[in-house]
């Protein structure tokens, strides 16, 4: 297995700029995801990878060969696409043949190697049919099994759940997962789904406006934004986020918000920060109800509640900004109604600058 | 009908007027090949007369027999099938990666070729300079001449261009991602996925070729090297000029009408025999289920 390195990439439509310079070291056997909202180039950094499009500035390595001007038959990946783009022409087997026939595998190579993916993704049955005659899900797991068949040295996946129903994209998820456990092949999967990107990354690549917003675990990035779009976009419902000043409190520094009071972490980023002004990023998952001595009382207004089941999402706001706080229901909502004050412990508490939006400090 | 009862009045009688139209066009086109047909089986005296209308009159296969027991008609037929298939052959072996080469995105100057492409089909040097070139390049009275000299229809082209162009690009980047070389991703995706389209323009192509006459008729003198339409003219010719066979016109079992009907049956057969088998290529949506929308 081979670790892919991108070194100052950048793509150029014209004089117009897409992918502004990306540095990623992806590690052999790797699972990394490429995550961010629609447009930021996800799809156009992972074809660059593939070969499907020029790279205009910059190297990409995979393994030690630099492969700028390699053609994608010569790069030794494969792709799966959102669209699956099987060959409607011929019937599963002969799909997942069909790289393997360019290449002039021996027949009864390909015959083993198919026999023995169709088994793994559970396509034995399904091998004379053609792709018009196969489910969503059905032709999803072909299309991985047109990649998995020619053992490539680095998969590379473009939203390929995006056009399953709720259920099966849950569970051809956890499938994608595990037969990276059992394949160990080095994968570079395309989403704008967080959740996706969380549940299956070893690391996250964040990214922006065709810039890398942050690279991390996704603990890491749950727990240590570097800014207000990371700590906005990972993590559901996103972490809420409201404009506030610095202020001398009586226990240390605070923060100040329309009438709200939030006692701040002792951070040595913070010293003398009295009457700066900041963002405070609290996550849903950190509010609890009640108020507690020694921490953040936010006294509150009810405006909505979503139940989940075991937990609950509680709508209010601090000053214009929607808060949302989720919270246990023990199977039950009737206390929730007459909540009227949160709490959250001042360790919990991130700080952005207003100006760049940068974290302040870094939690443990 | 079904459901006729669903219909307003108004509709009724439009759909009752289009089916007496259709009906009556159906039979506009189809009274030719009969009216031939019979001819073709009629006696000489019969056909000279005007007397058949639907049905051979005075049964015969005189026609037949003159037709057949002519070397030069079997000469002529098999040219026509040297043409029909050397011709349509040769024709989407170069529309086919032309038509390809011209939809492709990343072909280097590509409006231009386009453009190029089609102009031939407004505008062309006429009659006497294609003849004079032909003539020039040493095409005259040859087999490759008329093959080579007509595979090229920017119709064509234009027709598969356009078929190809609207073939997700997600294919021919499965297929490169696969190992497949541009020459591979036309012949084992792009073609595959075309066959209405390529079965269209091989109808036309085979169709053309079949009934070519004119430029057979300009660039062929050699006797031993005519299509069967350019046979059938000299024949046509040929019996009316016989002052022989003029004069014994009235006992003759053969007239030149049931000879040149002869000829045209016997020309039209293998158009018959062909359509059905090109026709079940005319499907559509082989395109389903490869890419989800
Ligand atoms: N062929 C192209 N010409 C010009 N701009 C393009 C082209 N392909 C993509 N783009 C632009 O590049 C940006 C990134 O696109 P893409 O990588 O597809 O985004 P993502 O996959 O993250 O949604 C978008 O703004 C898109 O409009
Ligand atoms: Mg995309």
């Amino acid at each position: 297995m081979s670790g892919v390195f991108l070194e100052g990439i950048v793509k150029r439509y014209g004089s117009l700029s897409v992918v502004h310079g990306i540095d990623l070291e992806i590690k052999p056997r790797e699972f990394v995801v490429l995550v961010g909202p629609s447009g930021c180039g996800k799809s156009t950094t992972l074809r660059m990878i593939a070969g499907l499009e020029e790279i205009s500035d910059g190297t990409l390595r995979i393994g030690d060969r630099v492969m700028n001007r390699v053609a994608p038959k010569d790069r030794d990946v494969a792709m799966v696409f959102q669209n699956y783009a099987l060959y409607p022409h011929l019937n599963v087997a002969d799909n997942m043949a069909f790289g393997l026939r360019i290449r002039k595998t021996p027949k009864d190579e390909i015959a083993k190697s198919i026999e023995e993916v169709a088994q793994i993704l559970g396509l034995t049955e399904y091998l004379e049919r053609r792709p018009a005659d196969l489910s969503g899900g059905q032709r999803q797991r072909v299309a991985m099994g047109r990649a998995i068949v020619r053992h490539p040295d680095v998969f590379l996946f473009d939203e390929p759940l995006s056009n399953l129903d709720a259920k099966l994209r849950t569970q051809m998820r956890a499938e994608i997962k595990r037969l990276h456990k059992r394949l160990g092949v080095t994968s570079i999967y395309v989403t704008h789904d967080q959740v996706e990107a969380m549940t299956l990354a070893d690391r996250i690549v964040v990214m922006a406006d065709g810039r890398i917003e942050q690279i991390g675990t996704p603990m890491d990035l749950f727990n240590n934004p570097v800014n207000t779009f990371v700590a906005g976009f990972i993590g559901s419902p996103p972490m809420n986020q409201f404009s506030a000043v610095i202020e001398e409190g009586q226990g240390g520094l605070v923060a100040r918000a329309n009438g709200t009071t939030i006692p701040l972490p002792a951070l040595e980023e913070l010293r003398g920060a009295a009457g700066r002004d900041v963002v405070v990023g609290i996550r849903p998952e950190h509010v609890h109800l009640g108020a507690e001595e020694g921490t953040s009382a936010i006294p509150i207004e009810l405006d909505l509640i979503e139940t989940l089941g075991s937990e609950a999402l509680l709508h209010t706001h601090v000053g214009n900004e929607t808060f949302v706080a989720k919270v246990e229901t023990h199977g039950e909502i009737g206390h929730l109604q007459g909540v009227n004050a949160l709490h959250v412990k001042p360790e919990r508490v991130k700080l952005f600058d207003r100006e760049t939006g940068r974290a302040i400090g870094r939690a443990a | 009908m079904k459901n006729m009862n669903l219909y307003s009045r108004g509709d009724k009688i439009f759909v009752f007027a289009n089916m007496v139209l259709i009906a009556l066009f159906t039979v506009a086109a189809l009274y030719p090949f009969i009216y031939i047909a019979a001819l073709s089986f009629s006696s000489g005296f019969a056909a000279a007369a005007g007397k058949v209308v639907l049905t051979p009159i005075e049964l015969t296969l005189a026609a037949y027999e003159r037709v057949m027991s002519e070397p030069a008609f079997w000469n002529s037929y098999k040219n026509t099938f040297i043409y029909t298939f050397g011709g349509t052959l040769t024709s989407l072996l170069i529309v086919i990666p032309g038509a390809y080469a011209l939809s492709r995105p990343q072909l280097w100057g590509r409006r231009f070729w386009n453009l190029l492409v089609a102009f031939t089909m407004w505008f062309h040097a006429g009659m006497i300079p294609f003849f004079l070139n032909m003539r020039d390049l040493g095409l005259l009275d040859s087999y490759f001449g008329i093959i080579i000299g007509f595979a090229v229809n920017a119709f064509n082209i234009i027709l598969l261009r356009n078929f190809f162009e609207s073939i997700p690009t997600s294919f021919e980047e499965a297929a490169r991602m696969d190992g497949a070389n541009e020459w591979q991703v036309l012949w084992k995706v792009f073609v595959p996925l075309s066959k209405p389209a390529i079965a269209t323009i091989t109808l036309f192509c085979i169709v053309a070729r079949w009934n070519g006459f004119f430029w057979a008729m300009v660039l062929l003198t050699d006797e031993g090297k005519i299509p069967l339409q350019v046979y059938l003219r000299h024949t046509i010719a040929e019996l009316s000029d016989d002052e022989e066979f003029s004069s014994t016109l009235l006992s003759a079992p053969y007239s030149v009408e049931t000879v040149t009907a002869a000829i045209i049956v016997c020309s039209i057969i293998p158009v018959l025999l062909i359509y059905p088998w090109v026709q079940k290529y005319f499907n559509k949506g082989i395109l389903l289920g490869g890419v989800k929308e």
